[in-house]
Order: structure tokens, then sequence, then C-alpha cells
């Protein structure tokens, strides 16, 4: 069991909006929705703006005829968990409801059950994917600048007159000591040798 | 005079059934009552089927009853896993199940009546009474299913939150007797309660197996470490000898609640049949024929969402109270007694439920967190080996 997931989930005030034509189905969904501690309501055709959206939860969306322009957000960026509700299971609409980033699966017709578990699967999916999506682009941050840290070791191996083991290993010991990352204290070093290099021209004069 | 037919789907053999049997001779007494009131112009006519304790014979027995004999309501299931094999037939044949047993929760189906305490309505009112007086570390056992996994869960989430711990959590099959490995596992990691969510054979198990612990080592007596159930009753606490003696149960119903009414009721069933012991899983069946009776008197009909609707507008008069089904869930207000186990296998009410805890099936307004404060560690030192 995932530690997230060791305590009993509790959904009591959370906001539900059903992207989905009035029908029993979505009846349905209130009334499960109720009994959760959840105030769901109702939209079609389209969402409104990004800002009214952010008072929701969670997301219901119709695969039978939902399409993108129904979002004011592009595919698979929804800003919140989202629950696919599938009648037909064709292939083409449920790839659909992946492409939008649904995290869970609701089968139509909805019966008294079925809700709780989605609600459970697409949060926890939500969080993880969020998480995932920070980490990447941190990650990805740090990839980029490799070469800063490229940069510094260099300018410190000349400095020093090093092998790049030591160099790298004074860039680091830098780094701890002035609480930040390896490559903020790269940056730092590659500025600082840029103004030294300003001074010393100026003196020369 | 119309007859209306009622199915009782209850298994009479298998690993469970003592507390099954309970809900078959529950329906059809309730049957036969309402046969010889003469304030009922129909009579019933009970349809039994036995799975014999077999999860898989539920749903095709319960689609027999229905299409067979024109039940539009079914009594019955002991365990949540025969329930959730009945629930999609109930729901393709619109018929209603009127389930009587103690459940986990996190279900709520619009073909089904729970005359059943779910979480909020046992187990937390069970660890609110135990873990004050004997402190907060438990040792978690139940039968490896829906029943013992989600009661368990729940338990580990209310102690872990509310200054408690989890010593351990083993399971047995259901029927399984073969518990030894459990009684070393508890002498070795001396918990301060032990939460039985055995049910039949292996809850008898261990409970003789238990009681031995404790006369080698009084830190395993019930006074000091008590074996704590939600579903252990007096159709098998009486048959146990004094295995039991000195345990607690939660529940709904006892034998031994003194009111006028449960008095009658008691007396009236001992008479009738003196080796039949009326316990929760027994009134909590004659309570949902009773309550289909009195809707089919109010509606002149049998049909099953005519029926749940009567239930829902009207208190029906049962021996676990006046019942009326809560609309949002399909489930009713019921008390959590505590007793203790007395050596003739009655109960001692231990705690006395002022009043009826309405269900919480997806517990959404119940705090987990129970805010025991320091009486968890308190209660431990203050009980060291009496």
């Amino acid at each position: 069991m995932s530690p997230a997931l060791a305590h009993t989930p509790n959904f009591v005030g959370w906001r539900a909006l059903i992207l989905h034509r009035p029908h029993q189905n979505v009846d349905a969904l209130t009334a499960q929705c109720a009994r959760i501690g959840i105030a769901a309501e109702q939209a079609w055709p389209t969402l409104e703006n990004r800002d009214a959206m952010r008072d929701f939860n969670v997301l219901l969306i119709d695969a039978d005829m939902g399409h993108d322009e129904q979002f004011p957000w592009a595919p698979g960026l929804a800003p919140m968990p989202m629950i696919a509700l599938i009648g037909s299971e064709a292939p083409g609409r449920i790839a659909w409801t992946i492409g939008q980033g649904a995290d869970a699966q609701l089968l139509k017709p909805i019966g008294s059950a079925g809700l709780y578990s989605a609600l459970v699967v697409a949060s926890q999916g939500f969080l993880r994917r969020t998480a995932q999506t920070e980490e990447i682009a941190r990650l990805k941050d740090q990839l980029a600048q490799r070469q800063l840290v490229a940069e510094a070791t260099a300018i410190l191996m000349l400095k020093h007159n090093c092998d790049a083991g030591t160099a790298y290993n004074h860039l680091r010991k830098t780094a701890m000591a002035e609480r930040r990352s390896i490559e903020k204290a790269a940056a730092g070093i590659i500025a600082n040798l840029d103004t030294d290099g300003r001074t010393n021209v100026t003196n020369g004069r | 005079m119309n007859t209306y037919p009622i199915g009782v789907l209850f298994s009479r053999s298998g690993g469970y059934s003592r507390p099954a049997e309970q809900g078959y001779f529950g329906a059809l007494a309730a049957v036969a009552d309402i046969n010889a009131d003469e304030t009922y112009p129909f009579q019933l006519e009970a349809h039994h089927a036995d799975p014999k304790g077999n999860a898989d014979r539920y749903a095709e027995l319960c689609r027999d009853l229905i299409r067979q004999t024109g039940a539009q309501h079914i009594v019955g299931c002991t365990t949540s896993w025969s329930r959730k094999e009945v629930i999609p037939v109930v729901e393709k044949l619109d018929a209603l199940l009127w389930y009587p047993c103690v459940y986990e929760g996190f279900e709520v189906s619009e073909n089904l009546v729970y005359i059943a305490a779910c979480a909020n309505q046992q187990l937390v009112p069970l660890l609110d009474y135990i873990v004050p007086r004997f402190g907060g570390r438990g040792f978690l056992t139940g039968a490896n299913y829906i029943w013992g996994w989600e009661t368990n869960r729940i338990a580990r989430d209310v102690l872990t939150r509310s200054g408690g711990s989890v010593l351990g959590e083993r399971y047995v099959p259901i029927g399984d007797d073969d518990i030894d490995h459990l009684i070393e596992e508890i002498r070795e990691k001396r918990p301060d309660f032990i939460l039985n969510n055995l049910i039949g054979n292996s809850s008898y198990a261990f409970l003789a197996a238990y009681q031995a612990l404790g006369k080698e080592d009084p830190a395993f007596l019930p006074e000091n470490c008590p074996v704590v159930s939600c579903n252990l009753c007096e159709n098998e606490t009486t048959r146990l000898g004094t295995i039991a003696e000195g345990q607690y149960t939660v529940s709904s119903y006892f034998r031994a609640l003194a009111s006028e009414e449960n008095d009658r009721f008691a007396a009236r069933m001992k008479a009738e049949n003196p080796e039949q012991v009326a316990d929760a899983f027994f009134v909590q069946a004659y309570a949902a024929v009773v309550m289909i009776a009195d809707a089919i008197r109010r509606t002149g009909s049998d049909e099953a969402q005519r029926v749940l609707e009567a239930v829902r507008e009207h208190e029906t008069t049962t021996p676990l109270g006046s019942l009326r089904v809560d609309p949002a869930t399909n489930h009713v207000n019921l008390h959590a007694h505590i007793g203790r186990t007395r050596a003739d296998g009655d109960f001692e009410i231990v705690h006395h439920c002022p009043k009826a805890i309405a269900p919480d099936p997806f517990l959404t307004a119940t705090p987990l967190d129970r805010l025991y404060g320091g009486t968890a560690a308190d209660a431990r030192q203050l009980r060291v080996v009496r």
C-alpha cells in the first residue's frame, strides 16, 4: 500500500464538475457524490474559463461525446484529476480520454457504485502525475545546466592548476558552503570570472 | 388473502454456519410472527436457498429465488464476500437484498437495504471504549477476505492517528483453525488488546488458545489484554463454554439489554425454542422481515421500489428499536452497545449506547483521529500487571 493510501481517503468538501449533457447518469453520479461528501455540478457543452475551474477538485468528462474544444486547456494539461465516463468502449474514444489525461474510468450506465474507487484512483494518479511533472522539470533544468558545471570546472582547473576531479570537488564544496545547488555555484564562478576580467582591464588602463 | 414470497438466502453449513443460521432462524421467526398477526391482511411465504458457505453459489441461488418464486425481497448473506456476489443479480432484476449483518462499509447499492452496522456504528465506538481503558497498542486479526482486511485497515488508521499503534496484523482463511502461529506472535509482541475479526471456527479456535495463553501468563488475561470483536455474538459465546469469558463485543443488540420490549421478545423466543439463542444476527434478519411486511401493509404491494420508498418514509417498530431507512445510504441508525462475555456466554452490558448512531458508510462524517489524548499511553501505565 502506498503511504498516501494508509489513511482512509476523505473527499468531504470537494466539488465535482460533471461535463455531460443532463441525463440520468448525471443524476446517479450526483447522488453518489453526495454520499461521499462531494457537491457536484453539471455543465455542458463547454467549461468556463480556466479561472472559474479553480474551485473544482475533480472533473468528470464524457468519453462518448467529448472533444478537445470543450476545455480551456490543451489536451493532457488539466489542472485537476479527471474521470472519464465511458459508454461505447471504442478504441478511439478511450484513446481520446487518455489523451485528455483521464486518470480513471467509470462505465455507463452509472449504477450505485464505482465512483468511490474512481475518485481514489484518479486523485492518487493526479498527485503522482503532478509530482512526476515537477520532478522531470527539475531534472531537465539540471541537465540544461550541465554546461555551466563543465565550464566552472575548467575555470577552477586553470585557476588552481589542478586536475578535473580536484576542481569538481572544489566546486561541490563551494556549493555546500553557499548552501545552493552545484549548478548555481557554477554559474556564480563563471559570473565572477567575467567581472574579474573587466576589472583587470580597467585597472590596466 | 394475498401471499407474498420472501427469499431467504443463508448458509446452514460451512465455515460460518452459526451466525448464518441465526439469520435463517431470525427471518423464519419473523415470517411466522407476521403470518400469525391478523393486522397484516396477507401471508408471507419464505423460500429458503442454502449456499452451504460457498461464496460462488450465492448469485445463482439468488437469481433462482427471484425468478422461480417471484420474490421481490431477499433476506440474506452473512459475509461481505457473498453480498458482493449477489449485488449484480438484485440490481439487474430490480429486487431488494436485505442484508442483516455487521460489515465494513464503503458500499451503497440502490437495491440493498442494510439492516447492519457499518464501521462508524461498530468498530469506531468499540475502539473509543477499549483504547482509553486498556491502551492503544493493538494486534489485529481477521478472516482472509474483505471484512477482515478493511476492518483492520480502518482500525490501523484510527489507532495510528490517535496516539496508538499496531503491533501485528495476521489473517486466517475462513474456517481455518490453525492459529498457533498467531498466539506465538501475540505472546512475543505483548499488545494492549487484540481486535478479533476472525469468523466462525477460526474465531473459536483462537479464543480457546488465547484463554490457554492467559492461564500461562496473566498478562494475557482478559482484564489485562482483552480480545475485542464486532461480530462475536450470543449464539456462539453461549455454546463455547467459558473460552470467551471476559472478552468484549460491540453490537446493535444484546439479549441481555434491559428493556420491557426486549425482555418480552427474548422471553418469547426462548419459550418457543429453548435451544435457540436469538442474537444480533437473528434480530437484524427478524427486523428486516418486519420492515418488509410493514411496508407491504402500507403500500398494498411487494414491488421492490415501492417498499423501499415506504421504509424510507416511515419508521417501523422492530426489536432493534424504531427503524427508518436513510434515503441517502439505504442504511439505518443503530446503537453500538458494548458487552463483556460472562461465564455462561451471555453478555454484561458495560456500555449502554444512549442514542442510535447515524450510518456513515464512507466514513466522511466520522473523525478518525479520535483525540484519545494521552489516555492510550496512560491506560497502559495504570494497568501494568494487576
